[in-house]
């Protein structure tokens, strides 16, 4: 538990509001608007670099120029005065020397602030505020009307949080005695914050740059979720932290930020990103601010804020210049990067107390999953190749869900077609048997369905199988993965469509009556190709090359009136047509299915 | 020994969130769009369960067997667990990235099963080391079996490759396409074994004499389960059924046998749970494997149910009371047992009532969505106690200064 402070007192909540004011004047002036209000004026790619590297410049001289003076209340108030004046005059600048200058004073303010309220900190208030003030900085900058409004306005609104900060920055308190001490050595948790800087700020600039992931990631719906999110998660590293956990609140934020630069480069997987990557980034900017004052195991104020300078240098301007840098240079997030950053910050925060033997075991089981590694096997092919859809089959783990063994002299055979040889399954390699029905069996599949069908199953499951538990596999068509997968379900058992017909031609129904739920199971089965009135003209009618029966008005092929149609009909819906793409109905009872077929007479007599 | 406890609650964490995703994705299949499907995370639970939260607990006794950590290599013993974890990890990555041997349980391959086997290497290094170091102030009869001990260890990396291999399949039951009744019999000898050599390693006294049923017993059930494994057949054959019925005094033998000790008392809640969850996996066993019962129940959550029994229940209990033998401090307190205990019985009955339901038909499953989803729920909501109980034990597990 880290100890002290921990209370709501009029100076924790002045200490919270200057920790939101230096971050979020950071992040809505230095990181958005005064970038946005260069390219506004003209100002040239090359200029924008250079006075973007005045300001780190500036920022890194000032943060040690101010762990060299002794830290005080009101020397912060001063810097953040600065910072407040510029972004007041940054609207009106009109020419490059003023936005050097302006870049120049905004640098060196806000490393001198950083600093300064970093290592004053632990003297105001517990941990826990400064993870609230992280996360209010966080969220005001994400609320709608500041975060899409003009880059004047947002300068505007940076200096007026830089003045709130310097008015509310409290008084000098009592110098921290006890600072906590997590045992990790001051360079291997500026490592740690390296990476995660680098890897914020890679994932950052893929979302920024990508239209399509910025809209689903910074979409203006999602402002308020962004602005909660990163609240919430700020107040819980506020927390976790007051109970001393720095470990853990680092590493699940590494744990977020990889999942969220995965996430951003996959369209299906965006709306991840969009949720998770907020929370990483207030989880380690709360451990980042609260890490020099509380967890370095600094003597003193002046010596947190030395170790304050050099965290801001290294992990916030070069972990951020070199994300930035290899995000546009490679366009994604490399997952050997994620991985190995994972490496740095598990070794500093946990293996590292094995000793470096652990470090040394770990490395040697990493590089050898990674030397015996091999892509797995894809389609080099325009036409779908059964064989690769099987990998696919066995990749996706289709076999946690369906079994491909028909139980020989079960009712499975009924339903699921002729029995499986076991010589044949456990021939295979490897066997694919599976243990688990949450969804039909699939061993004749191919007897069963057509590949249009299972197509349109793969991108909607709910449209053909309403409450299907399975997912959407709309993402494996981006590549051959869904037409191969579709091939090998289309030749799997298809050598047991004659004893399919048989079997049909043998059915008859029992004498069970009608369970009366033919309109709803008209709409919850036949509707989707059918359209809900029985015109054939179903929200998926499109997708088959032969457009599904019109039940009103025919032709009806397949069930013409005459003295046995009605068995006639159940048997279609029961099986479906072997051949088309009408699917069977295999799960429904007796009871369901002469609904259904009282429900389709009753349409076509109308 | 330390790390290791450490890390299997921290892959029962893991495993458990991993569990409460996969029940929350049956609510709400749309979640699990994307790469990482449910079919993915299925075998990170499955693999997590088993080679972290199971594994590591037996891995930590390995240690204490060859006192790891009162030898010259301590420092190593902690870097096996690490590398133990390290491979763990690889394979996570690889199941979720689609890289699959297919086999339940023995999915590993390329990179993952390359790490598995180094690790295992690793540890056994270290076994090796300690045993050189250690043994030779042991008394002879020790420092023999601890060798021959070593030698047959240095057979599991190898097995492990050798059976994670696609071509290898265990012999089914033709009209189940599932285990047969020996086979059945073996795996669970495997634990028997364990149990009944449990005692004996740690040292822990007994306070009567010993009895030579059990290991006769033993041996003769070994007897069967190679004759019957050799015929083949199914559930409908009586000499597969009678190899199962060699199961059921164990119920009885294994309580015997433990109740003569003289065990350290932090392991009394978790050894009650145990032979209940151990009775209660027997017995139903027995009665699943039955025929009618047995062709109602494949497939079906029935068979869930019966695997969250023997893991959820019997495996966590035996592991958790091995963590507390081998450490001397208890795992949470009387309230978290009980918790855990009844979340997971509740989370067991309620999936087994849903697979006797959806074993008369598959309507039950796919046409009924209000019964189906309120299994799922219920599951998912013991699921999210259980992660909270495994959160409680790693985050107050504390190593002693």
């Amino acid at each position: 538990m880290v100890e002290g402070r921990g209370g709501m007192t009029p100076r924790a909540i002045r200490a919270s509001l200057t920790v939101a004011a230096v971050y979020a004047f950071f992040l809505i002036f230095a990181q958005f608007s005064f970038v946005e209000l260069m390219r506004r004026h003209g100002v040239s790619h090359a200029g924008e670099t250079t006075f973007l590297g005045m300001m780190a410049a500036a920022g890194i001289a000032c943060g040690f120029f101010a762990a060299r003076v002794a830290p005080d209340s009101c020397f912060l108030r001063a810097a953040l005065a600065i910072a407040a004046v510029c972004g007041g005059v940054a609207p009106f600048c009109a020419h490059s020397i003023a936005f050097g200058a302006v870049a120049l004073l905004t640098g060196a303010a806000l490393g001198a602030a950083t600093v300064w309220t970093a290592a004053l900190l632990p003297s105001w208030c517990g941990v826990f505020w400064a993870g609230l003030g992280t996360g209010v900085g966080y969220a005001v900058c994400n609320i709608p009307v500041i975060f899409t409004s003009p880059p004047e306005t947002q300068a505007m609104a940076g200096a007026v949080f830089a003045a709130i900060g310097a008015v509310a920055v409290p008084n000098p308190g009592e110098e921290t005695q006890d600072a906590t001490r997590t045992g990790i050595p001051v360079w291997a948790m500026i490592a740690v914050f390296t990476a995660l800087v680098w890897l914020d700020s890679a994932a950052f600039f893929i979302i920024q740059h990508s239209a399509n992931l910025k809209s689903g990631t910074w979409g203006d719906l999602h402002l308020w979720r962004n602005a909660a999110v990163h609240l919430v998660f700020a107040v819980l590293a506020g927390w976790m932290l007051s109970r001393g956990w720095l470990a853990a609140v680092a590493g699940s934020a590494w744990g977020v930020l990889a999942v969220a630069a995965f996430a951003v480069n996959g369209a299906e997987t965006r709306h991840l990103a969009g949720w998770i990557y907020p929370a990483a980034v207030s989880l380690y900017s709360t451990a980042l601010i609260a890490w020099p004052g509380w967890f370095s195991g600094a003597r003193d104020i002046r010596s947190a804020a030395w170790r304050a300078a050099w965290v801001f240098a290294i992990a916030g301007w070069f972990g951020s210049a070199n994300g930035i840098g290899m995000a546009g240079s490679l366009r994604h997030v490399p997952a050997a990067f994620v991985l190995i950053s994972g490496i740095v910050v598990a070794a500093v925060l946990w293996i590292r107390r094995g000793g470096w033997q652990a470090v040394v075991s770990v490395v040697a089981v990493a590089a050898a999953a990674w030397a015996t590694q091999r892509e797995k096997p894809r389609s080099l092919v325009d036409v779908p190749d059964a064989f690769h859809g099987r990998e696919v089959y066995l990749s996706e783990g289709c076999i946690h869900c369906h079994s491909r063994y028909v139980r020989p002299g079960s009712p499975d055979e009924a339903i699921w077609g002729a029995a499986t040889p076991l010589d044949e399954v456990t021939s295979e390699t490897p066997v694919l048997i599976g243990n688990r029905r949450q969804g039909p069996d699939l061993a004749n599949v191919g007897a069963r369905r057509s590949e249009a069908w299972l197509r349109e199953h793969f991108l909607h499951p709910r449209l053909l199988a309403p409450d299907s538990v399975m997912p959407s596999y709309a993402h494996l068509f981006r590549d051959n993965r869904g037409e191969d997968l579709v091939a090998y379900l289309r030749q799997s058992g298809l050598e047991t469509l004659p004893q399919r017909m048989r079997t049909i031609a043998s059915w008859s129904p029992s004498e069970t009556p009608s369970s009366d739920r033919g309109p709803e199971l008209f709409l919850r089965h036949c509707a989707a190709c059918h359209g809900a009135t029985g015109g054939g003209d179903g929200p998926l009618a499109a997708k088959f090359i032969r457009p599904p029966a019109n039940l009103i008005e025919g032709p009806f092929i397949w069930t013409a009136d005459g003295p046995d149609h009605l068995p006639r009909i159940m048997r279609v819906i029961k099986f479906g047509i072997p051949g088309t793409d009408m699917p069977g109905h295999e799960v429904l009872r007796d009871a369901d299915i002469r609904a259904l077929a009282d429900e389709v007479l009753e349409l076509r007599a109308n | 020994m330390e790390t290791a406890a450490r890390h299997a609650l921290g892959w029962l964490l893991f495993g458990n969130l991993a569990g409460l995703w996969l029940s929350v994705l049956l609510l709400w299949p749309e979640l699990g769009a994307g790469e990482w499907t449910y079919g993915r995370w299925v075998p990170v639970h499955l693999n997590v369960q088993l080679y972290g939260w199971t594994s590591l607990p037996l891995v930590a006794w390995l240690m204490a067997i060859y006192q790891v950590d009162a030898s010259r290599v301590r420092r190593w013993g902690a870097a096996a667990v690490w590398a133990w974890t390290a491979a763990l990890a690889a394979g996570v990555l690889h199941w979720l990235h689609g890289v699959t041997s297919g086999k339940i349980f023995l999915d590993w391959k390329l990179g993952s099963l390359t790490a598995f086997v180094l690790a295992q290497g690793i540890l056994w290094l270290v076994l090796a080391l300690a045993w050189w170091d250690r043994a030779w102030d042991w008394k002879p009869l020790k420092r023999w079996l601890g060798l021959a001990g070593l030698f047959g260890l240095a057979l599991v990396p190898l097995s492990l490759a050798f059976a994670s291999s696609p071509t290898i399949y265990p012999p089914v039951d033709r009209t189940t396409g599932g285990p047969t009744g020996s086979s059945l019999l073996g795996s669970t000898l495997f634990v028997v074994g364990l149990m009944w050599l449990l005692p004996r390693a740690m040292g822990i006294p007994g306070k009567t004499k010993p009895n030579p049923v059990a290991p006769a017993f033993f041996i003769v059930s070994w007897i069967v389960f190679a004759i019957t494994e050799w015929i083949g057949g199914s559930h409908f054959d009586w000499w597969q059924i009678a190899a199962m019925l060699l199961l059921l005094p164990w119920v009885w033998l294994l309580p015997r046998d433990w109740s003569g000790r003289d065990w350290p008392a932090p392991c009394a809640p978790w050894r009650k749970a145990m032979f209940f969850w151990w009775g209660l996996l027997v017995v139903s066993g027995l009665l699943m494997y039955a025929p009618g019962v047995l062709d109602r129940l494949k497939f079906t959550q029935g068979l869930v149910a019966h695997s969250h029994l023997a893991m959820a229940g019997f495996t966590t209990s035996f592991c958790a009371h091995l963590l507390v033998l081998l450490t001397g401090r208890p795992l949470g307190g009387k309230s978290t047992v009980l918790v855990w205990n009844a979340a997971a019985f509740a989370m067991v009955a309620a999936l087994a009532t849903g697979g006797w339901l959806e074993g008369g038909g598959p309507s039950w499953m796919l046409e009924s969505p209000v019964w189906r989803i309120s299994v799922f729920a219920v599951r998912a909501l013991c699921g999210a106690v259980m992660v909270g109980v495994a959160a409680t034990w790693f985050t107050r597990w504390k190593s002693p200064s």
